[in-house]
């Protein structure tokens, strides 16, 4: 089993450091909102607030890198020309819920890896300080936002039959998901419907998890540190379950090979 | 080695593999034949694990496939129609990445790995990635990969499909150097049928159900090892004139095939005699694994 784990991580780490262009796109992404959404936004603000802007959707643009990263990597494995690594997998002596998890561990590695090097970037730039950050929980809220937006993705990858094409998954999953949290604006100034909404999206508790890692936002969070945690946590072993259960399933089973050996029902 | 006893998988109200037994012995290179749709692929998906049957059980070494699928693949390879493997990785990642799957950590599947690199000509390639190679050397690197964990049994659907006639004669090169020298029971399909000739034993499958079984030459030998081939011009009239029986005739685009056994040899000359002058050309030829099965998907006759 353990042979098995680090054949599948060492896997996504080759694999990352070897596409360096979409490791590239990975990293221009955040620029572009931290800069022009961050700077554009922040220009219709009063002029002290805004410097504060761009500095409080940091956390959100941590978050969402760890969406695109290992979300989109859960997400992909079923459908893309991946699918030759899921034959491998299917046929391998490992049960079901082993692919499930594996396939969850690599994709939090792929966000991570990608976090990893946005955060040496944004210590570049100067926009994220060394000492400015609580450094065990910014290294725990970012693993663990990491695992629920890995078990998001699985999630969607297992009941979802049509969502497989790229423009599909940006527009109905991860755009909403992205969106409708707090990563751009507290969630307590929306309006009620947005509001209720922003709540009940687990990836707003993983913005907010950010937040309080670091001092310069930590007074714009917008629940309790534990609260966060549970949330995350609970929704990711919900998650975890419920897709390690649906994909044991017959018919997910029966669907899934069907597709990936060209059956025809 | 294989049994398989009335399997039936059912897709709603559609019936893919119908009452179907097989039992295949150990070390025996077993052809399953039929045309597209017929439940060639569903009845290995579930030789194979991958797919439950419906009703009915399979045994695969002595271990029931619904009790120990995971036991069972320890012991099974699976080549797919469509390649199994990462195309970003280069060969010799692809091969460990595979082991680690099949718990066999780098460094003990090593010499295997070179081994099986050496048989399939593939040892200066091992740092290509899979994507650069030609379809006939990735369909190969997918079989190493299917036999890396040295199973006991090799499931091979449609392993040459979508291979020109040269890559596809390697393949086979490879696949009869592989029954040689691992002992290995190999599963085949194809609608190849010439690449089922070497096979021990072959079944034809036909709306999921098995419709004739046996060693080829015997099943060519029912058939009748001659066939003649009559080009019209009117092939409905060469049929009357020649009184022949629904099951010893087909029409296949055009040609008029006439299939005669053995002992039957006076036929030859009868049919020659009445023909003469009034069908365009005749030729006489030995019958193939090609002609059981086209006689076996357009006859609701059988072999009689």
């Amino acid at each position: 089993m353990l042979i098995a784990l680090n054949a599948v991580l060492g896997r996504e780490l080759k694999k990352t450091f070897r596409q360096k262009s979409r490791l590239l796109a990975s990293m221009v992404r955040p620029m572009i909102w931290l800069f022009v959404i961050g700077g554009g936004v922040g220009s219709i603000m009063p002029d002290d607030s805004h410097q504060n802007y761009q500095d409080a959707i940091i956390p959100g643009i941590l978050g969402m890198t760890l969406l695109f990263g290992s979300m989109l990597s859960a997400l992909s494995t079923v459908y893309d020309k991946e699918s030759g690594v899921m034959r491998m997998l299917i046929i391998s002596p490992m049960p079901s819920y082993a692919v499930i998890l594996s396939k969850l561990a690599s994709s939090t590695l792929a966000g991570l890896l990608q976090i990893i090097m946005l955060c040496v970037l944004l210590f570049a730039l100067q926009k994220l300080h060394f000492n400015q950050i609580n450094w065990t929980l910014f290294i725990f809220s970012l693993c663990l936002t990491a695992i629920a937006c890995a078990a998001l993705g699985l999630i969607t990858a297992v009941v979802s039959k049509s969502l497989d094409n790229f423009a599909a998954i940006m527009n109905f999953v991860i755009f909403p998901v992205f969106f409708l949290s707090g990563a751009l604006y507290p969630v307590d100034n929306l309006p009620t419907i947005l509001h209720w909404i922003a709540v009940a999206n687990p990836f707003t508790y993983g913005v907010d998890l950010i937040k309080h890692s670091i001092a310069i936002t930590q007074e714009s969070t917008d629940f309790p540190l534990h609260v966060d945690a549970l949330v995350l946590g609970a929704f990711s072993i919900v998650a975890i379950g419920f897709a390690s259960w649906k994909f044991t399933q017959e018919s997910t089973l029966a669907t899934l090979i069907n597709k990936l050996t060209g059956g025809k029902r | 080695m294989i049994l398989a006893k009335n399997i039936t998988k059912e897709y709603g109200e559609q019936i893919a593999v119908n009452n179907l037994s097989l039992d295949i012995p150990q070390g025996q290179f077993f052809g399953l034949l039929g045309p597209n749709g017929s439940g060639k692929t569903t009845t290995i998906h579930m030789l194979s694990t991958l797919i439950k049957p419906t009703s009915g059980s399979i045994s695969v070494n002595g271990i029931d496939v619904q009790k120990g699928p995971q036991t069972v693949r320890e012991s099974i390879g699976l080549v797919f129609q469509e390649s199994a493997l990462d195309r970003t990785l280069s060969i010799e990642e692809n091969l460990y990445f595979c082991a680690g799957l099949h718990n066999i950590s780098k460094k003990s599947a090593g010499p295997r790995v070179n081994e099986l690199l050496e048989l399939f000509e593939l040892q200066s390639k091992k740092n290509a990635t899979v994507g650069s190679l030609s379809g006939g050397m990735r369909r190969a690197v997918d079989i190493i990969r299917g036999v890396l964990h040295a199973p006991k049994v090799l499931f091979l659907d449609e392993p040459t499909v979508g291979l020109d006639l040269p890559s596809r004669r390697r393949i086979w090169r490879f696949i009869k150097q592989l029954i040689d020298e691992q002992q290995l029971t190999v599963v085949l399909t194809t609608h190849y049928l010439e690449e089922a000739a070497p096979c021990d034993n072959v079944a034809f499958i036909k709306g999921g159900s098995i419709v004739s079984e046996g060693a080829p030459e015997k099943l060519i030998d029912q058939l009748g090892k001659t066939i003649i081939e009559v080009n019209g011009p009117d092939t409905n009239a060469l049929i009357e004139r020649l009184e022949l029986k629904t099951y010893e005739y087909m029409i296949e685009g055009g040609v008029l095939l006439i299939r005669i056994k053995d002992y039957e040899t006076n036929k030859l000359d009868v049919i020659q005699s009445t023909l003469r002058g009034k069908a365009d050309a005749i030729s006489v030829r030995k019958s193939n694994l090609n002609d059981v099965f086209l006689w076996l998907s357009s006859n609701d006759h059988g072999l009689k």
